[in-house]
């Protein structure tokens, strides 16, 4: 415990820290790498049924090279039409309204030709989805169509490219690829058309490669081998990836850093282990208080009452407010701004003003701590002196 | 976006009365699915035209021939007052016994409407009932099949005449003509509908509560239907008006002593070349309805479609 | 928790027509459910777990075997009455919000449904008064009654489900993948609110599902389908803590915990069903312990308990 009151004394310490908080802020520890991919302070809506939806409301991310960086976020948090703006794939009564996204040196938000995205598209940022076969052509074999899109992207021959492919299928665990490059999609099963997505994506070595829960509609077994499968792409061609998923399980397995997301604003971002252990936000509280997985039988399961709020109204405030039984009144008037816990880990909450009552997360958390140190101890215990636990 | 942190008052760090029924209450959508559809078939200034085009035309072919004193088999006895061109009194003019073609044709349009009205009406009912049972009790599938091949295979406008020569030519034979094969093919549309909607989750449920089949066809799968049945109406009536004209053309279709559109276009047509405007007024009028009818009932169906209302 | 049996299950067989061929989704599947417990069967796809809970509701044919309820069997012919007893011990809820409700109906309608069909009221205030009493229950107001399915969301759309099958004063509900549909945030609702009917009305629960970490947390005794068999059943504790069949031990190698320093140390266990040979012995429904069975032959539930502990932290 006594290391989490020394991140809360550096926090309490910390209005001359907000000023200069820029999320992405680079500092030599944590955070090695530079950032690849930055969103900053975007905005998206939709013009819905006659009204304007805003989907996304100035949130900001940044993906490290190499990294994976997971957004967590339910439904309607906004982290799918942010993904697909990374590629202009926003549908067609969708516009960002303001704020940037940094890629390569220009500002993708800014483009406004489909002749400039294709530069970027699939070529050096793929996308993977939740449904394989919104990306597979039923009507052309597998091999073929990934065939096409390598020679495209990588400008490589007839017969280079089909090479390509079929390395490229054996590496992400396809069986007897001269074969299956010759069937159609139907022929293959769920887990092995998002292997073949996989593949298509991965061919054309992407810098960065944005999976929006792939894993999703797959059973547990079949998803666990994926996901290893992406760690070991990753680590062959070097990729970025950005991981959009819903399930905490599957962060804590993939993910080097994390983002929560909600009614359209990125709340919390920070190191895997920080979001998970010292998590700072009462929306991030209560997603990690309320899973199953962390219950403890015969108590009742934390349950965050009613449901997001309608993004077709202005939201004034903290928009987790109404659902949060611990909220300021402050919360109800300004919108928190971005606090530093750590110069890895950043939360937008009012908990984190110097000047706000000291508010206990809940026992989950404290378990999930309490167990991590116990671990720890243990560990140090078998090896015999040498460092203590580190939160 | 950021805000200078001194213009919060420290009072404002206090906890916040918390109201859990309030939270009960959000998340509402106030989505109307008919409210959507209208909309979006009234975002479209084409529908709309049409659509008070049809109001106008039909509701004139109902009122004129109440308030009109025309009478439009009148029978002019002078003879100058034959084959009159369009002008002074008569508005398209008169054909070969002097009766007056502006009240015949309205008339003439209300007995087609009629017509088309009426096959529609029973080739929806059946075909509805018929496709609903078709789609739910798998048992008479195979049946259904084989009597639809058989019947859409039927060459209508043959089977049209024939049945008009053995029938004597008047309104019912009509109606038994085109129905006796139409609503299979409406049974057929609806059948595909329901199957889709046969293994719903919400349908497992209700058998699951002991619902019988009745009531599951009645409050689970009809309702789903409207939406269908009326653009299947509306592309029957100009289906069922252009085949009376049809009949009506070849000299088959009702009693001569009716005024109808397709005895209109009938008469019409043998002074086509000295007096064109014995048949252009009503043929003009029979286009409009016809071709009005059917694109309002296709723009209706697209609109009915929950994924086209943005 | 009383130790007789409300549901039992016996060599339960489905076969569902594929073209000309029968496809087994279900392969002679035992198994007892005891009065006022959660008995949780978790499988993959494919697997039949749902086909199970279908096949109690008769609403998928049973090929084989039979199903008793308190005693008496409800599959295959049964007379009249006791499909109607069935039909008010037994309810269903269901995987889908969006799907499970009828769109075009009033949630008043939608709950009354079981009570219309086998007129279990006896004027109108009292099925208002039902009504009113399974959406509070659930949590719901009563005014929710002249609303329609699309004004509600997910969450309140399945606790709607959950009271329209309450409403029949079951005393066995089959949830079929209740919560997978649902929002995180939500489920926590829908699971405390399980608990808490379990509780108050002393209800039996079937829960399917595929997520075998959240089962855990309410269910009393797990069983492990795999192609239609149970592979294996045991208390959800003495599951977690010694996973005999290597395929309950590839699942639970394969579920992420929202824990990533114990992630980090996990190692995926693939199961090859091709590692067993059951060409000269039929494996058999052993007890390997008091209460946990496995299917296997003896040998090889030897060697399975001489292996490392569970997966489970």
């Amino acid at each position: 415990m006594s290391g989490r009151d020394d991140k809360r004394s550096q926090a309490a310490t910390g209005p001359a820290k907000t000023a200069a908080a820029a999320p992405g802020a680079q500092t030599a520890s944590g955070a090695a790498a530079a950032p690849i991919l930055e969103a900053k302070d975007l905005s998206i809506s939709f013009s819905l049924r006659g009204r304007r939806l805003r989907a996304v409301r100035g949130a900001s991310l940044s993906l490290r090279a190499g990294e994976t960086l997971a957004v967590v976020g339910e439904s309607g948090s906004g982290k799918s039409v942010l993904s697909k703006s990374f590629l202009g794939m926003l549908d067609k009564n969708g516009r960002v309204d303001s704020g940037s996204i940094l890629f390569g040196g220009e500002d993708l938000a800014a483009y406004t030709k489909e002749r400039q995205w294709l530069q970027v598209r699939g070529k050096r940022i793929a996308m993977i989805f939740q449904d394989p076969m919104t990306a597979l052509n039923p009507l052309k074999t597998v091999g073929e169509q990934i065939r096409e899109a390598a020679a495209l992207h990588r400008g490589l021959d007839r017969k280079t490219s089909r090479l390509a492919v079929l390395e490229t299928l054996e590496r992400v665990g396809i069986a007897e690829p001269e074969a299956r490059y010759r069937q159609y999609p139907h022929e293959f099963s769920g887990g092995m058309r998002q292997r073949a997505v996989i593949a298509a994506a991965v061919a054309c070595r992407p810098e960065v490669l944005i999976c929006d829960e792939p894993t999703t509609a797959l059973d547990v077994t079949v998803q666990a081998q994926i996901l290893d499968l992406l760690k070991s792409l990753q680590k062959d061609f070097g990729m970025s990836i950005l991981f959009i998923t819903h399930d905490l399980g599957v962060v804590a397995k993939v993910a080097d850093r994390v983002a929560v997301m909600y009614a359209g604003q990125v709340i919390e971002e920070g190191l895997s282990r920080e979001v998970f252990y010292d998590p700072r936000c009462p929306y991030t509280w209560a997603l990690l208080a309320s899973l199953p997985q962390l219950g403890v039988k015969g108590e009742e399961l934390y349950s965050i009452k009613g449901t997001p709020p309608s993004l077709f109204k202005e939201i004034k405030g903290d928009a987790f407010a109404p659902r949060n039984p611990k909220a300021l009144l402050v919360d109800y008037e300004a919108e928190p701004p971005v606090f530093e816990v750590s110069p890895t880990h950043w939360a937008r909450t009012w908990l984190l003003d110097p000047r706000a009552p000291r508010v206990e997360a809940p026992d989950t958390i404290a378990r999930l701590r309490g167990r991590l140190e116990a671990r720890a101890a243990a560990d140090a215990g078998a090896r015999g002196p040498g460092e203590g636990g580190k939160a | 976006m950021r805000r200078d942190l001194p213009d919060l008052g420290p009072e404002l760090f206090r906890p916040a009365p918390f109201d859990e029924s309030k939270a009960e209450l959000t998340g509402y959508a106030r989505y109307s699915y008919w409210r959507s559809t209208f909309r979006t078939f009234l975002k479209s200034p084409v529908s709309v035209f049409l659509l008070a085009l049809i109001l106008v035309l039909v509701t004139a072919s109902f009122v004129y021939p109440v308030l009109s004193p025309v009478d439009p088999n009148q029978v002019e006895l002078d003879t100058s007052a034959w084959n009159a061109r369009p002008g002074n009194g008569h508005v398209f003019g008169t054909d070969g016994l002097g009766r007056d073609i502006w009240a015949r044709t309205w008339h003439g349009t209300r007995t087609s409407m009629l017509l088309g009205l009426v096959i529609a009406l029973f080739d929806v009912g059946i075909g509805m009932a018929a496709g609903a049972l078709w789609g739910y009790v798998r048992k008479i599938d195979r049946i259904m099949t084989e009597l639809y091949n058989v019947l859409n295979n039927i060459p209508q406008t043959v089977f049209l005449i024939l049945l008009t020569y053995i029938m004597r030519p008047g309104f019912w034979t009509i109606v038994v003509a085109l129905c006796s094969t139409g609503w299979i093919g409406i049974a057929r549309f609806v059948r595909n509908k329901v199957i889709t909607i046969r293994d719903a989750e919400y349908n497992v449920a209700s058998r699951c509560l002991g619902t019988p089949l009745r009531r599951m066809i009645t409050r689970n799968v009809l309702p789903y239907l409207v939406s269908i049945l009326i653009m299947e109406a509306a592309l029957t009536i100009p289906y069922s008006i252009g085949s009376e004209v049809f009949l009506g053309f070849i000299g088959l279709g009702l009693p001569i002593e009716t005024v109808s559109l397709g005895n209109l276009v009938n008469l019409g047509k043998n002074n086509f070349m000295l007096y064109p405007y014995q048949l252009t007024w009503p043929t003009l009028v029979l286009a409009a309805i016809t071709v009005s009818f059917y694109i309002v009932g296709n723009r209706f169906s697209d609109a009915s479609d929950p994924r086209n209302h943005v | 928790m009383s130790g007789e049996a409300i549901l039992s299950v016996r060599g339960l067989g489905v076969d569902y027509p594929v073209g000309r061929k029968l496809f087994p989704a279900v392969r002679g599947v035992s198994f007892d459910i005891r009065k006022g417990e959660t008995f949780s069967v978790v499988g993959e796809s494919g697997s039949g777990k749902t086909t199970i809970g279908r096949a109690i509701l008769r609403v998928a044919p049973v090929s084989r075997g039979e199903i008793l309820f308190k005693g008496e069997r409800i599959s295959g012919r049964i007379p009249a009455e006791r499909e109607r007893a069935l039909r008010q011990g037994i309810q269903m809820i269901f995987q889908d919000p969006m799907a499970s409700l009828n769109e075009r109906a009033k949630i008043d309608y939608i709950v009354s449904e079981g009570l219309y069909n086998f007129r279990l009221f006896k004027d109108e205030a009292e099925r208002r008064a039902k009504v009113e009493k399974a959406l509070r229950e659930v949590g719901l107001l009563p005014e929710f009654a002249s609303r329609f399915p699309h004004e509600f969301s997910g969450g309140q759309r399945q606790r709607i489900g959950i009271a329209r099958a309450l409403v029949m004063e079951p005393e066995l509900l089959v949830a079929d993948e209740p919560i997978s549909a649902l929002d995180v945030s939500i489920r926590a609702q829908v699971i405390n609110l399980m608990n808490r009917l379990k509780r108050d009305l002393g209800l039996t629960y079937l829960f399917i599902a595929h997520d075998l970490s959240v089962v855990r947390f309410i269910s009393d005794r797990i069983a492990v389908i795999y192609r239609g068999r149970l592979v294996e059943l045991a208390e959800a504790e003495a599951l977690f803590a010694r996973p005999l069949h290597p395929y309950t031990r590839a699942l639970l190698s394969a579920v992420p915990l929202p824990d990533p320093e114990i992630e980090s140390r996990r190692r995926f266990v693939v199961y090859d069903p091709s590692m067993h040979d059951y060409s000269k012995e039929e494996p058999e429904w052993i007890e390997a312990e008091g209460g946990h069975f496995v299917l296997g032959t003896p040998r090889e539930l030897e060697a399975w308990s001489a292996g490392p502990g569970g997966a489970g932290a």
